[in-house]
């Protein structure tokens, strides 16, 4: 098997790539690109992240965290505040409020690290600090005989350069 | 169809690496090197931080009463302190979460100096409690930990809503801090030598900028913006909350939630503006940070004060409207009283010098800005000390009226924090981009695009 990297200028270079080269059945390709472009990451696939499930989830937990502990320590040891009952619902929703936020919060981050792969201990060879410069990176493997074909094809998107990486 | 192997064997190369991009050299260029003037500030910051520290192992020694409290004042500088860093924080979230779900592209060049700034603020208020309580040590009390005595904390107390909303704060701008760094890490990680090499690596966490990972990354940063939002109102109107749910004159009233709200977000852009002045001007930064940003922070802060102004004549006609007789003495008192000249600094700088940000000349106006933004910062701590110690010294039962003076460790110790805060920014100014890097270069390749565009 062989890689290719194909070095583009503008995301719109690379996402026609991308998806010229999903219709021609090579899926194994990967994107490197200096800044969040759509057009880029809904062409290599175009599902939305599944980052929000996991968003909802935290949510849901810190809201019912909120409401069980407050309620439930109220009641464990009740004292009379003020005349009021030992579980009052309008202050708790101010903790449960909060720690909505707060579990919410914490999952998104581990949404990011779970769907975005991180963190990655090895970085790919064929990745190069160009891509953290303004130039996009597109990567495919490929059979060798294959390779003529990717070239050209990368070149027809105005691949500035096409080179093999060791796979 | 099989090229020849002669032909694959010389394609084989590394990536070869050209000149690297203007906004990562301009950007990366803050990081390196320190100056003299740099150390002198970071040395000016130190001596702060530990006079502060210093002045703090004192009163741990001594007792909280070197801290000028007397009946019937016993809130006094420390939770003044607290209220104005916590509203300094606000700004940042809002630059990096309100704006960003408005779409206002212009926050990209302030929104990772402001992020900056609401996590040390948080750090620099969340330590006010611990001093104001004196035995910082026993703070976890606090906390709703099972223990020995089967005791439960107050959840129907302010003070405790306070203790969850300032803890999630700093969580979730620490995170919202750092997941917006990740990809700028990766850029300082490709370029770094040396330790730097070995920190930023573990930092980045092996980022590439693949499609799945900017795609969750997208993702991510669109859902903490949602969850920030609520929160960043949530957090000002909890803080007043300590206030108005008590019965003190001054503090029982149902305006102080968004009158706080809106001060904090007030101070916050001025202290954006007092901290990103002299970095865009040490740096050279001016094509990033440009007269638009300055436009538009300076709208910002003059909206906002207009609220704050209409917030103090709305406390002054409903305490006379009212009838009761203790709100309307606590009110004259505290614009003809003892407190009198805290009242006028904290009107003069707070609601009449920002209506001269009316002219498009004087928005546009750097040193006029850096110069306003240190008077409102003045005047917001002001109003907090006005709001706090004025009505808690004149209560309802004149029999019980006091004074409350600042002590020098309370001073100190306030000096202290802007050590702290300042040591804490500085550092942060030479490890990470203070301008988010990948945020500028997407502008830049979007304009790129339009140019390729127009071109053919």
């Amino acid at each position: 098997m062989a890689r290719l990297v194909g070095i583009f200028e503008l995301p719109a270079q690379v996402a026609a790539a991308v998806k010229q080269l999903r219709g021609r059945g090579y899926t194994d390709l990967e994107t490197y690109a200096p800044a969040p472009f759509p057009e880029v990451e809904d062409a290599v696939d175009p599902k939305p992240s599944k980052v929000r499930v996991l968003t909802l989830i935290g949510g849901l937990v810190g809201v019912v965290t909120g409401y069980a502990m407050t309620i439930w320590m109220s009641n464990d040891w009740q004292i009379m505040v003020g005349g009021k009952p030992f579980a009052s619902i309008p202050p708790y929703t101010i903790i449960a409020f909060e720690l909505t936020i707060l579990f919410g919060g914490v999952l998104t981050v581990l949404g990011l690290f779970i769907f975005g792969g991180l963190p990655k201990f090895k970085i790919d060879p064929a990745y190069s600090s160009r891509f953290s410069a303004e130039d996009f990176g597109l990567v495919v493997r490929c059979r060798e005989q294959d390779v003529a074909e990717i070239d050209a094809l990368m070149r027809e998107n105005d691949a500035m350069e096409v080179n093999l990486v060791e796979s | 169809m099989t090229p020849p192997n002669d032909t694959i064997a010389g394609m084989i190369r590394p990536v070869p690496t050209p000149p690297d991009s203007q906004t990562n050299r301009d950007l990366l260029n803050v990081m390196k090197g320190t100056s003299s003037g740099y150390w002198f500030l970071l040395g000016l910051s130190l001596f702060f931080l530990h006079l502060g520290g210093a002045i703090w192992v004192y009163q741990v020694y001594k007792g909280l009463g070197i801290a000028g409290y007397a009946h019937p004042v016993f809130w006094g500088v420390y939770i003044v302190t607290f209220v104005f860093w916590i509203g300094i924080a606000h700004a940042g979230t809002l630059i990096s979460a309100i704006l960003y779900l408005f779409r206002a592209k212009w926050r990209n060049a302030i929104n990772r100096g402001a992020e900056a700034m609401t996590v040390f603020a948080v750090l620099t208020a969340a330590q006010f409690l611990g001093i104001h309580v004196g035995r910082m040590w026993k703070s976890y009390f606090i906390l709703p930990y099972p223990n020995q005595r089967g005791l439960w904390v107050n959840f129907k107390s302010p003070l405790l809503w306070d203790t969850f909303a300032i803890s999630t704060y700093a969580t979730i701008s620490i995170l919202f801090l750092y997941v917006g760094l990740i990809p700028d890490i990766a850029i300082a990680r490709d370029r770094a030598t040396g330790w730097k090499k070995v920190l930023y690596m573990v930092l980045a966490l092996g980022w590439v900028g693949s499609s799945k990972q900017w795609k969750a990354h997208n993702r991510s940063v669109l859902h903490l913006s949602g969850l920030a939002t609520p929160l960043v109102l949530s957090v000002h109107s909890v803080v007043s909350w300590d206030f108005a749910v008590a019965l003190v004159p001054g503090w029982h009233t149902t305006i102080f939630a968004p009158y706080f709200v809106a001060g904090a977000i007030f101070s916050g852009f001025a202290m954006v503006l007092t901290l990103m002045i002299p970095i865009r001007r040490i740096f050279g930064l001016e094509a990033y940070i440009t007269d638009y940003h300055f436009d538009n922070m300076s709208r910002f802060i003059l909206l906002t004060s207009i609220i704050c102004g209409y917030a103090y004549v709305a406390e002054y006609f409903i305490s006379w409207y009212s009838g009761v007789e203790a709100e309307q003495t606590a009110f004259w008192l505290r614009a003809f009283g003892p407190y009198w000249i805290s009242t006028w600094v904290m009107i003069i700088c707070n609601t009449v010098l920002p209506q001269l940000l009316w002219f498009k000349k004087l928005r546009v106006n750097v040193p006029f800005l850096f110069v306003l933004s240190v008077f409102i910062n003045i005047g917001m701590w002001f109003e907090r000390y006005v709001i706090i110690v004025s009505s808690l010294s004149r209560e309802h039962n004149p029999a019980v009226w006091g004074e409350f003076i600042p002590s020098w460790p309370e001073m100190g110790i306030l000096a202290g924090s802007f050590g702290f805060f300042c040591t804490l920014f500085l550092i942060f100014l030479k490890l990470f981009p203070i301008i988010a890097i990948a945020e500028m270069k997407e502008i830049a390749i979007h304009e790129k695009v339009h140019g390729a565009e127009g071109a053919h």
